[in-house]
């Protein structure tokens, strides 16, 4: 057996934080993900479980809800995914799984996706060069989320507040590519 | 350095305390913060400025806006060089270099004006009439030539060095043109607070208002339209796009804009693209596009100093800039009046106006009066006199008497044309309006409305009004809640107009098209020879073809052609266009996405640790995966590969295959969905295990394959090949929500969670028993071939092992979260040293699937059955899975068809190569004798010689046969004898451990 301790790698190989005020970028390589997918006949279940275990209603649109640190997103039909910190080895498969025996398949997505921020007064002119949907306030809010695109690349897009913040995950892979397009678009807007 | 001789000692809106200095054919100018090429050009005297398309004319500025078919310059150098540049829409800029085009050796002196004296031969139709014969020299020799004699300038031959980007905007109403009209359109909607976005292609708003000089609300227009840009711009719910060009409309209210970011500057500042070219999305759109004056065709109409009418006005009024000091007007409607009253009150001496309408216009007499000057009534320009330089006109007055006036500058308005080009691009037809002359909108886009001149409103009372009716009926069409339309006072201008299409008078040459160089005796020629039809006409003679999508030119060939054809206007046709409306550079329509950004690209987990450690990579897909891993002292890929496939078979080797698609398939009725979508049986998998599956098209053809393992009663994970793993997630989406949407089944992709390797070789347990936590047994006993089961490792990190092979090996393929992939790389390499381990890429991992006779994307071809490639067996006999049906038909089962089988060549030291073809021994090479082809060929080290994979008619049944491998392509032929496919431990006992 190794006996080092293995590093967790990020997504985003060739990676440049872009602090600023008016648009700053961060990577989110701190998150547990899960995907819930609800079996036949057990949404009501489903809404049930999560309600007492995590005090809220699942959207039943495409928003994102957040209660006691974790987060659940409308990911399709019938589909959430939940987000977290990873604090303290947090791992929501493991979390949810017990919950959702035989009522929702419950899959880890924590390194399937890469996230970033992107955040300040310019993010959603940055974001125009790539993302072909309004993201203006009248438009999308906080609390919406889209899966839409990015330069080509699939992306699940949410607002996370009202500065704006947006949290964007794409697959892992496209991380590099991805990343190479929005920090040329920040180009302009960065000091 | 020159004075600015033809500047004038005040007005304009240029800033004069900031000069800017600039060179023109290498000789210094210098011109003002604001001016344009053109202005700065026309302020120190230059009129000659470009030498015509095809005759070589010489030209100097006709317009002042984006229409101008004259002033085309080089503009910058070297790689940035960008030619066929208009100078009227040329910012002035310090440093900026520009150069005529089309000319040899100087502007002044071009030997190719001799195209002039020729030219009654090179009339239009001239090549396609001259060079038919014969015709093999069209390509070498005649197009060559012309191409050279003809001018376009000179595109830059290296990489575009600018930056360009793409973006999306979304609003409300979108305003198109900053005129007066647009301007007032979109103050009165963006009170509502609506979403508005307002788009004008010069860099200062104000379009005609700016250039006419027309009082609005009692002040200098510029105080209104200033006003307005700064409510516009205070307003957080409008963006002012300036310098932009909607140049198409498409279709659900999309619209293509170009904005020109850096055109305006020496250098693109950091971080900024030289342009940008927007998709705006908007729910109402506003033409406010204005109107472009007509020319004149009349003899020498193309000579410098030549001007419409209201471009001159425009450099007086936005410039400062007398185009001359001597001006004679020529016009046939009421505007001609206000260039002559203009020029008189900036002091420049109208020598006379010559109103092509008899009888007396008020508006004119008055002008003439205003101006002391003489009035021809009646009367038309039917020469002009000078070389390269306009010094007189030639007259013939209302009383058929001709007159010779010296001047050295006529400007000309033969009335205006509405630009109405976005309203015809989904299909729209304009209408011909008799009491203006000129085509109006007809039917507009979905959710259009035209304000102004662009719809034939000239006057500028008119323009204002409509703009504001029109930005409140567009926010009230949305619902959103609006005070009534409110407008400045102004007046509107007298028109007047009365038609004079051709100056019949002339003699000497008329310009029609004066980018084209097509003139009035060349659409006589194409109505004498028939070409009458517009298109004919365009096509025949080149009108309208050029890069100003004739807008100075269409309507008056048009007329022309209707005179020559005794046919009314809207009888003979009209113009319609096409996208884009102004000229859009390359480089703008694929912004970001060029050289290593032209598509994304994906990295598997152990990218970074292969990049360093030497590994050189494949494009398969979108994905890079290493290909071999080089050491230093092997001389080539050939020997890195046998080196790591010879590794793999005696020790161990290791390989990232996280590229293959990934399903996590839950749920009570998923087992029974597999069976669906896989030829073979995959319910009665035992927990646990894996099995192969094959996906088969409707058809019966073979799609993709794979593993299936299942991991609990309701829960499976489905491999796919890296090529087709989105196509075959798609399928199976579409399966389970379209076609069995009663089924239980949840799909969720897993492809990227997972870093997944293959661990091969005879000492492939012996190194992971070093890597998975100790509480796992993977003793042959406790996980034999095919088992499946979950892992940790490094002390409890998640995990999955499968004993799977496709080198036919003992092997495994070991899977973590992929955030370890790099670190279980590495571990795997420290860990593997005292066993000889080595990494592998995508070229060994293919020699040895070879080796095995296991079939691939060469095989998996689209055309192939499970029976052509060797695995009928396995088709499930009692249960229903796509693909079952139509794999039955008579052509599918034929036992003629050509089926997988392995091939050696006869010597030894022959070379196979794939694609080869097979035909029977003494038959001569024809298609008829086509019997297959091989597929995948490879040197197997394991072997010591070549081996190949391929599929021939009847391959099974001919092992022991010598056929012929015929490559027409690399010109080779050789003979090779049919084998079993599997040529490495064909009974799996190395497999099994």
């Amino acid at each position: 057996m190794a006996n080092t301790q293995w590093v967790a790698a990020s997504a985003f190989v060739e990676w440049r934080d872009i602090p600023g005020s008016s648009v700053s970028v961060t990577r989110r390589d701190d998150l547990t993900m899960a995907n819930l997918g609800v079996f036949e006949g057990q949404s009501d279940k489903v809404l049930e479980v999560i309600r007492s275990a995590y005090g809220i209603d699942l959207p039943r649109t495409p928003k994102i809800v957040t209660a006691r640190g974790t987060s659940f997103l409308w990911y399709g039909p019938n589909q959430w995914l939940a987000v977290a910190a990873r604090e303290q080895n947090r791992d929501l498969e493991l979390e949810l799984e017990p919950l959702f025996s035989g009522v929702a398949s419950i899959v880890d997505q924590t390194d399937a996706r890469a996230v970033v921020e992107i955040s300040g007064h310019r993010a959603r002119d940055v974001l125009a060069k790539g993302v072909p949907i309004d993201l203006h306030p009248s438009a999308f809010k906080t609390g919406d989320v889209a899966i839409t695109h990015a330069s080509h690349i699939g992306i699940v897009i949410c607002q996370m507040d009202d500065n704006p913040t947006y949290q964007i995950s794409m697959f892992r892979s496209f991380a590099d590519s991805f990343a190479e397009w929005l920090f040329h678009s920040c180009e302009e807007f960065s000091n | 350095m020159r004075r600015q001789s033809n500047r004038l000692g005040e007005g304009g809106i240029i800033d004069r305390s900031k000069p800017v200095t600039f060179t023109f054919d290498g000789a210094p100018y210098q011109g003002y913060q604001g001016d344009t090429l053109a202005s700065a050009l026309l302020a120190n005297g230059v009129t000659l400025v470009g030498r015509s398309f095809k005759y070589h004319r010489p030209r100097g500025v006709l317009s002042a806006g984006s229409e101008e078919p004259n002033a085309l310059v080089e503009l910058r150098s070297e790689n940035y060089r960008e030619a066929n540049t208009k100078a009227t829409m040329v910012e002035l800029f310090d440093g900026l270099s520009a150069s005529s085009q089309n000319r040899w050796p100087s502007l002044r002196l071009d030997f190719m004006s001799i195209n002039s004296l020729l030219s009654p031969i090179f009339v239009a139709g001239f090549y396609y009439k001259t060079f038919m014969w014969p015709a093999a020299l069209w390509e070498k020799l005649y197009e060559p030539a012309i191409r050279r004699a003809a001018g376009l300038g000179r595109a830059a031959q290296g990489e575009d060095p600018d930056h360009y980007e793409k973006a999306t905007a979304h609003c409300d109403v979108l305003v198109v043109g900053g005129g007066a009209a647009g301007l007032n359109a979109a103050l009165n909607a963006a009170r509502s607070g609506a979403r508005v976005i307002l788009a004008d292609e010069n860099a200062q708003l104000g379009g005609r208002a700016l250039d006419d000089g027309l009082p609005i609300d009692g002040a200098p227009p510029v105080q209104w339209i200033d006003s307005v840009r700064e409510q516009l711009e205070r307003e957080p719910n409008v963006v002012v796009m300036r310098r932009t060009t909607v140049f198409g409309v498409y279709d659900t209210g999309t619209y293509g804009a170009l904005e020109r970011v850096s055109d305006h500057l020496a250098q693109a500042k950091h971080g900024f693209p030289r342009q940008r070219l927007w998709r705006i999305i908007a729910k109402r759109t506003i033409l406010a596009t204005g109107a472009t004056e007509r020319p004149i065709v009349f003899g020498g109409n193309d000579r410098p100093g030549v001007m419409l009418a209201s471009a001159f006005r425009t450099y007086l009024n936005r410039y400062g800039v007398a185009p001359g000091r001597r001006i004679v007007v020529f016009t046939n409607n009421d505007s001609g009046a206000l260039t002559a009253a203009e020029a008189a009150l900036a002091g420049l001496e109208v020598v006379a106006i010559v109103d092509s309408r008899r009888g007396l216009s008020a508006e004119i007499s008055k002008a003439a009066s205003t101006a002391g000057t003489r009035m021809i009534s009646g009367g038309v320009v039917i020469d002009t006199v000078g070389k390269a330089k306009l010094s007189g006109v030639v007259i013939r007055t209302g009383e058929g008497e001709d007159v010779r006036l010296s001047c050295d500058c006529l400007v000309m308005s033969g009335g205006w044309n509405p630009n109405l080009q976005l309203t015809t691009h989904l299909g729209g037809k304009p209408t011909w309006n008799d009491a203006i002359a000129a085509f109006v909108p007809g039917t507009h886009p979905p959710g259009m409305s035209v304000a102004g001149a662009a719809g034939g409103s000239f006057g500028l009372k008119d323009a204002l009004d409509e703009g504001a009716k029109a930005g409140s009926e567009a926010v009230a069409s949305l619902g959103w809640k609006v005070a009534g339309p409110a407008s400045p006072r102004a007046d509107n201008q007298p028109y007047g107009i009365r038609p004079l299409w051709l100056v019949e008078a002339s003699k000497s040459k008329a310009l029609v098209d004066f980018q084209n160089d097509v003139t009035a005796a060349d659409i006589a020629l194409a109505a004498r020879e028939g070409f009458q039809s517009v298109e004919h006409l365009k096509r025949y003679t080149t009108l309208g073809m050029a890069t100003d999508q004739g807008r100075t030119s269409n309507v008056n060939a048009l007329a022309i052609m209707a005179k020559a054809t005794d046919r009314s206007i809207p009888e003979t046709g009209m113009t319609v266009a096409r996208p884009p409306y102004s000229p859009v550079a390359i480089g703008a329509l694929a912004g970001h996405h060029r050289g290593k950004s032209f598509k994304a690209v994906r990295r598997p987990p152990s990218y970074a640790w292969a990049k360093a450690n030497g590994g050189v990579f494949v494009e398969t897909g979108l994905w890079l995966r290493p290909a071999y891993f080089p050491k230093s002292d092997e001389r080539d890929w050939f020997e890195t590969v046998c080196r790591e496939v010879k590794t793999v078979r005696s020790a161990v080797g290791v390989c990232d295959v996280s590229t293959l698609g990934k399903v996590d398939v839950q749920g009570k009725d998923a087992g029974e969905f597999l069976d669906k979508i896989y030829m073979n049986g995959l319910k009665t998998l035992p927990i646990g295990k894996a099995r192969y599956g094959g996906m088969l098209r409707e058809d019966g053809i073979f799609m993709d394959d794979g593993t299936i393992a299942r991991l609990g009663e309701h829960h499976y994970f489905v491999t796919t090949t890296t090529a087709n793993a989105v196509k075959a997630f798609q399928h199976m989406e579409f399966c389970a929500q379209w076609l069995w949407p009663s089924l239980d089944v949840q799909l969720i992709s897993a492809t990227e969670q997972w870093a997944q390797y293959a661990v091969a070789g005879p000492k492939s347990r012996d190194l992971l028993r070093k890597i998975i936590d100790p509480e796992f047994d993977i003793s042959d006993e406790a996980f034999p071939y095919l088992q499946v089961g979950k892992i940790t490792v490094c002390g409890g990190i998640k995990g999955r092992l499968f004993r799977l092979s496709f080198s036919g090996e003992r092997a495994y393929e070991i899977a973590v979260p992929a955030r370890y992939g790099d670190a279980l790389m590495r571990a795997l390499m420290d860990a593997g040293q005292e066993f000889g381990v080595c990494p592998y890429g995508a070229e060994a991992l293919a020699v040895m699937r070879i080796e095995k006779g296991h079939i691939s994307g060469p095989e998996l071809n689209g055309n192939t059955t499970p029976r052509d490639v060797g695995l009928g067996d396995m088709i499930a006999k009692k249960k229903d899975f796509i693909g079952r049906v139509l794999g039955e038909r008579p052509g599918i089962i034929d036992p003629d068809r050509p089926s997988l089988i392995g091939f050696r060549p006869v010597d030894k030291n022959m070379r196979m190569r794939s694609g080869a073809h097979i035909v029977p021994l003494s038959a001569p090479a024809t298609a008829a004798n086509d019997q297959g082809y091989l597929t995948s060929v490879a040197y197997s080290p394991t072997v010591g010689d070549w081996i190949a994979l391929g599929l021939l008619k009847r391959g099974p049944e001919r092992i022991g046969e010598k056929v012929r491998a015929v490559d027409p392509v690399r010109n080779e032929e050789y003979v090779v004898e049919v084998v079993n496919p599997c040529f490495v431990d064909p009974e799996g006992e190395k497999l099994r451990g």
